[in-house]
């Protein structure tokens, strides 16, 4: 380290950059420390120092341990999560939330708008993306033990995130007033109303138990400002918490590679890229066709709730007549409980796979009932 | 006799008590006594329901006899009509229903028993055959209703399964429910065009039995008169036939009507494979008349196909979605003139047919093309991913460059 540090000459009155400009009247250093909450930036910083020199010093330091491969799915979950909020307020520029307008307000975007196509099949697809890892990322965090304390909170966040992120697919399925669209939601909202006190509560705040003009506005803001605040929230809460507490298995993994937080910066963009890529992709090959508008007086067959209500669309189908329905949501509410305080219920020792073989095998059985019962759920429709 | 009498006496009894104000102080002038009820509860129930019991009419209008007698000889003693004869019913009924000075109020015409008397069912009972249909028969007997009530054998409804209570029923000894009589007029109808879509499709403006052969004067359509009857529905139809060459003909002597083609009453649906099946069985194979169906039909089909792929291209490039309105319109357009083009096949002359077909023909090839040109736009997408993963292999190939430098050049 002998080559003269020239971090305290840069800010000489020579080079009056927009960076330096702007430094002498914002806090930067502050701001993108915020952004590292949200794994966007992958080393931490020191908010008293002025931004180039925090900037110098945190690209040079070793990589902090929660931010390396194969731990992308947070991150790539925050980008998807930029992807729709950013396609989605465009889309909203041309949106209109009225039972009479929400269709020939789709039909103009799609159709009529330039590239108005591509950015609601960019929206489409990086929220089915979304789910998929967000769903994925639980069951890693399940099977790698990654709910044990000190990251009780990190799992909860993690596992409300994927119910916030389901309900943001539901109301977004209602808003374009498609058949399809519609009908789900109508089927998705049975298997909600059988939840006992959660199903009603949530019913009693959407404003009723069908799909009319109000409930799409409510559906519209829930979609647009509040469940996105929500996710925003969940994702600055899980990454705040995995940096207090660092990633697990993180230590006993050997540091081969001397990666920086620079070269993980740049992992950051080509991931963002080939995502990205991976998105035009998607759209351009297998665009989802647009239908014909919803008639709320002529059910279609074979509609059925979202994929991932299907499993509890199952249980509540299955339950005997002589129960009521809410017997059947109560096992579902059950479920999720205990899905949430897992890492409370979990006292086993350690982490690795053969010092919790109890907790794994019920995941296992737990994992091959809900595959089971989601194409249960998904055939019910069918012979109907 | 006199436990006959007592019986009656006892079931007087009865009837006071359960209407003592009837029984105790016969009426003065008023409506009169009706005790018929009391030997024939369930015929007085059934007449209650029907339209006559409320127009002051009672037993004694068709049976004669007195209805506020005491006693069962008192009550069926002369004028007593008993049961009237089958072939009397007709004039019985016609003894208020021709009266013009009688239905007038009610709005009911007064020429009923006129049409029966020249119906098939008049002319056959004048001459003594009771087994055909008399006023009860359609109407009922004691519970006669409104033909506007649906309960009524009358309602338009229910015409079918009245008129084939006779034509078509199964034999005597047939368990319920068995199907009418194979090649029956009732049969026939159910299976044809008319029948589905008045009994299965529920459509209240296809015909009934009646719309053809009339009600009261119920007769099959003489020949020379079957293309007016269908021509009260089908119209234009009618006006292309009697162009043609077999009106010509059936006005010089014998000529095919429209059953010939169609049938009467498994009438087949009007497609263009009847120009295959009709013509050939009449007119020689490779006749000249064989030729001018054979245009026709590959005119219609022709124009049909064609119509066909473009709807098919216009539902392809709606799920995309492109902009369809127009040329869902203009399809309308297109199926209007081949709809148009079905009713003058009956003038027999393909240059009749032509423009109409080419038209649609037309339409539906234009707006073919031009959705397949708009469709193009799906293969720019897809030129355009090329170019969008060429430029994102670019930049990709930079970022692992830079990444490696920034590996070497990592101070560690």
């Amino acid at each position: 380290m002998a080559p003269a540090d020239p971090t305290p000459a840069d800010p000489t009155p020579a080079r009056r950059s927009l960076a330096a400009w702007l430094e002498a009247r914002f806090n930067l250093t502050e701001m993108l420390a915020f952004l590292a909450s949200f794994g966007v930036f992958p080393a931490e910083l020191d908010t008293t120092r002025p931004f180039r020199e925090a900037l110098h010093d945190a690209w040079r330091r070793p990589l902090p341990s929660y931010a390396r491969w194969p731990r992308v799915l947070g991150l790539l979950s925050f980008l998807l999560f930029l992807f729709l909020v950013t396609t989605g307020a465009l889309l909203a520029f041309y949106y209109q939330p009225t039972e009479s307008e929400a269709y020939r307000a789709g039909t103009a975007i799609v159709r009529d708008v330039t590239f108005g196509w591509f950015i609601h099949q960019m929206h489409r697809w990086s929220a089915r993306l979304l789910l998929v890892i967000l769903a994925v990322r639980l069951w890693r965090f399940f099977f790698q033990g990654t709910y044990k304390a000190p990251r009780e909170a990190v799992w909860m966040a993690a596992v409300v995130t994927f119910l916030a992120a389901t309900q943001a697919d539901l109301t977004g399925r209602l808003l374009t007033w498609t058949t399809t669209g519609y009908w789900t939601t109508v089927r998705a909202l049975e298997v909600i109303h059988a939840l006992p006190v959660v199903g009603p509560t949530l019913m009693f705040l959407a404003g009723g138990t069908t799909p009319d003009s109000l409930f799409l506005t409510r559906f519209y803001v829930l979609h647009i400002a509040m469940l996105p605040g929500a996710l925003l929230l969940l994702f600055y809460l899980h990454f705040n918490g995995v940096r207090r507490v660092g990633l697990s298995h993180a230590e006993t993994e050997g540091r081969a590679r001397g990666e920086t937080a620079r070269v993980q910066m740049i992992n950051m963009i080509i991931l963002a890229a080939l995502v990205f890529g991976g998105l035009v992709t998607l759209v351009t090959l297998a665009p989802t066709p647009f239908e014909p508008a919803a008639d709320p007086a002529l059910t279609p067959q074979g509609m059925r709730p979202p994929w991932y209500l299907l499993a509890p669309h199952a249980i509540i189908e299955m339950t005997p007549s002589m129960l009521p329905r809410w017997a059947g949501g109560l096992v579902v509410e059950t479920i999720l409980l205990l899905i949430l305080v897992l890492p409370f219920l979990d006292t086993s020792a350690g982490r690795s796979l053969r010092d919790r073989r109890i907790a794994v095998a019920a995941g296992i059985v737990v994992l091959a009932f809900w595959l089971v019962l989601t194409w249960h759920g998904y055939a019910l429709e069918v012979r109907r | 006799m006199t436990g006959g009498a007592l019986l009656a006496a006892a079931a007087l009894a009865l009837a006071a008590a359960a209407a003592p104000t009837a029984a105790a102080d016969p009426p003065a002038g008023g409506a009169p006594r009706v005790l018929c009820g009391v030997c024939h509860p369930d015929v007085r129930v059934e007449f209650e329901q029907g339209v006559h019991a409320g127009e002051g009419f009672d037993c004694t209008s068709c049976h004669g006899g007195n209805a506020a007698a005491a006693t069962i000889e008192a009550a069926h003693r002369a004028p007593f009509r008993g049961t009237p004869k089958r072939r009397d019913i007709p004039a019985l009924c016609a003894g208020c229903h021709a009266d013009l000075a009688k239905m007038t109020p009610y709005n009911i015409p007064a020429d009923q028993y006129a049409l029966y008397l020249t119906s098939q069912h008049g002319r056959r009972l004048a001459k003594g055959d009771e087994s055909v249909a008399v006023c009860t028969d359609c109407h009922g007997v004691h519970d006669i209703r409104r033909e506007d009530d649906p309960k009524s054998s009358v309602f338009a409804r229910n015409v079918p399964t009245t008129c084939g209570r006779c034509h078509g029923a199964p034999p005597p000894g047939s368990p319920d429910g068995a199907p009418p009589v194979e090649g029956s007029p009732f049969a026939d109808y159910q299976v044809g065009v008319h029948g589905q879509a008045f009994l299965a499709q529920a459509n209240g403006a296809a015909p009934t039995c009646a719309s053809c052969h009339g009600s009261h004067g119920a007769a099959p359509p003489g020949i020379g008169d079957v293309d007016k009857v269908c021509g009260h529905c089908h119209a234009t139809a009618r006006a292309y036939y009697r162009e043609g060459p077999h009106a010509r003909a059936l006005r010089e002597g014998t000529g095919p009507e429209c059953a010939h083609c169609h049938g009467n009453h498994r009438i087949a649906p009007a497609d263009i494979a009847l120009l295959d099946t009709a013509c050939a069985a009449c007119h020689e194979p490779g006749s000249e008349m064989v030729k001018v169906a054979g245009g026709m039909k590959a005119l219609i089909a022709g124009a049909r196909d064609e119509i066909g792929r473009a709807r098919a291209a216009v539902d392809r490039a709606a799920a995309i979605p492109l902009y369809v309105e127009d040329y869902q319109a203009r399809l309308e357009e297109a199926h209007t003139s081949l709809v148009q083009a079905s009713p003058v096949v009956h003038a027999l002359d393909v240059r009749q047919v032509e423009p109409l077909t080419e038209r649609a023909r037309g339409i539906a090839k234009e707006v073919e093309s031009e959705i397949n040109g708009k469709m193009g736009e799906r293969w720019w997408r897809r030129v355009g991913l090329l170019l969008f993963w060429f430029y994102l292999g670019l930049t990709l190939a930079v970022l692992f460059l830079i990444r490696r430098r920034a590996l070497e050049g990592d101070p560690r």
